[in-house]
């Protein structure tokens, strides 16, 4: 009984030890927050017990701290433009393609030769009659430059009359966090409209066919210029008027959403979306 | 602005511009020469040399350019006696029968000259000859940026292929 006791008064002591030890750890912690300026407590509270154990003093307050992901964009840009992109082809020539530029969907498929979820695109894309996209959609793949990539292998898993541009600085600037990633153009809007990664082909297939389908049914392109030469009561009228065809009068319910399963459904509905478009992969 | 350079051709391309730069397998003893392209649009995957499944996609306001670059057998010759890429046409220039394939509404104009010791010719559609005033200084802007570096291939060994 005695050796219980002894053994268990050990186990509490040893405990005691290491809850003291996290709580000076977690302390430690804290501190260092407050001195960087990320302290507990309302920023704009200068009477709670922020500032009373900084280094800064009672009138120090939390600096905000700005997180970027890659490096920043320029001026001109934003994350629906859709720059040119120009590198080298596989067999070395040059190549450069303007997708904001010219009519009609671009779909950029950004692939490595090393990565396993590509190699069924890079295989389908050899059969382009099967790929489903819609007429007058155009295919570009885009791999990071020969510094990176070896054109050969490159070469080995394109296709013949496949659109194949080797450029890093493309991977930059369409912020590609990786592969497979595609990203969708409306070269008449002149910008991204869906971007996103997919397990199969058919998923963006379908995808780009969906965006086609709207912008014949709406008419993207020739609204959207339409309604920029267009302000005031002229564009809200139009806007009436583009509503009333589509079966939504006035008091109509979906015009007064609640809820965001009144703007998207359900949840188990929803597609699933990555960034701003495209099917993401699972 | 999209930079663009291969087989001797440098390229700042304006922005809008698409373009390649390639030159066709060679066989044999033979030797392929530098084509480029330029456009306004999306070029197909699969372009004649002079525009041959590409002209009949432009719109009134596309530009499709070529410079195509000729064999060292035509350099001396009379056709080849200009020096230099012409880097200021005027809309006077350009003519619904310098096509090379007639297309309604259409205008085009051809040049040949030489350039750093390499023949070669320019050749350019506009959509619309009706516009051909404001495509002009489009197609300015791109001859602006257009460069010929001295070749670097060996000496021919055989008949040329372009």
């Amino acid at each position: 009984m005695v050796a219980v006791c002894v053994v268990l008064g050990a186990v509490v002591a040893l405990l005691a030890v290491l809850v003291a030890g996290l709580l000076r750890s977690h302390a430690d912690i804290l501190k260092a927050l407050h001195d960087l300026g990320a302290g507990v407590g309302d920023p704009l509270d200068g009477s709670g017990h922020q500032g009373h154990a900084g280094v800064h003093g009672a009138g120090s307050r939390p600096a905000p701290v700005t997180f970027t992901m890659g490096p920043p964009l320029p001026p001109d840009r934003d994350a629906s433009s859709a720059p040119a992109i120009a590198g080298v082809t596989p067999t070395g020539d040059a190549l450069a393609v303007s997708p904001a530029g010219s009519s009609g969907f671009t779909l950029l498929a950004f692939l490595s030769t090393g990565c396993a979820s590509c190699a069924g695109f890079w295989d389908a894309f050899r059969r382009p009659a099967d790929l489903g996209l819609p007429m007058g959609a155009r295919l570009v793949v885009v791999t990071k430059g020969p510094d990176r990539e070896i054109p050969g292998e490159v070469a080995a898993l394109a296709g013949p009359g496949l659109s194949v541009v080797m450029s890093s600085d493309a991977w930059t600037d369409y912020e590609v966090p990786g592969s497979p990633f595609f990203v969708l153009i409306d070269g008449d809007a002149g910008r991204r409209i869906g971007e996103g990664v997919a397990n199969h082909f058919d998923q963006v297939a379908e995808l780009v066919r969906r965006a086609d389908i709207d912008a014949t049914a709406f008419g993207a392109g020739t609204r959207a210029d339409r309604t920029v030469a267009m302000d005031g009561p002229e564009r809200e009228s139009d806007n009436d008027s583009v509503l009333r065809q589509a079966g939504i009068l006035p008091g109509d319910p979906s015009l007064y959403p609640t809820s965001l399963e009144d703007l998207y459904g359900p949840p188990d509905a929803r597609m699933p979306l990555s960034r701003t478009g495209l099917g993401q992969a699972s | 602005m999209a930079q663009l350079r291969a087989h001797g051709i440098r390229a700042h391309l304006p922005t809008g511009f698409e373009g390649r730069i390639f030159r066709h397998n060679a066989e044999g003893p033979e030797r392929s020469h530098a084509v480029a392209h330029f456009a306004t649009f999306a070029l197909p995957t699969e372009v004649g040399d002079f525009g041959g499944g590409a002209v009949t996609l432009m719109r009134d306001t596309d530009i499709f350019a070529v410079l195509f670059e000729y064999g060292p057998e035509s350099l001396g010759t009379p056709l080849f006696a200009h020096e230099g890429i012409p880097k200021e046409l005027s809309p006077e220039h350009f003519a619904p029968h310098v096509l090379r394939r007639g297309l309604k509404g259409q205008a085009g104009t051809q040049w040949f000259f030489t350039e750093n010791g390499r023949p070669f010719t320019l050749y350019i559609v506009l959509g619309s000859y009706a516009r051909r005033r404001a495509l002009v200084s489009v197609v300015n802007r791109l001859l602006a940026q257009l460069a010929v570096e001295v070749s670097v291939q060996p000496a021919p060994a055989g008949p040329g292929w372009n």
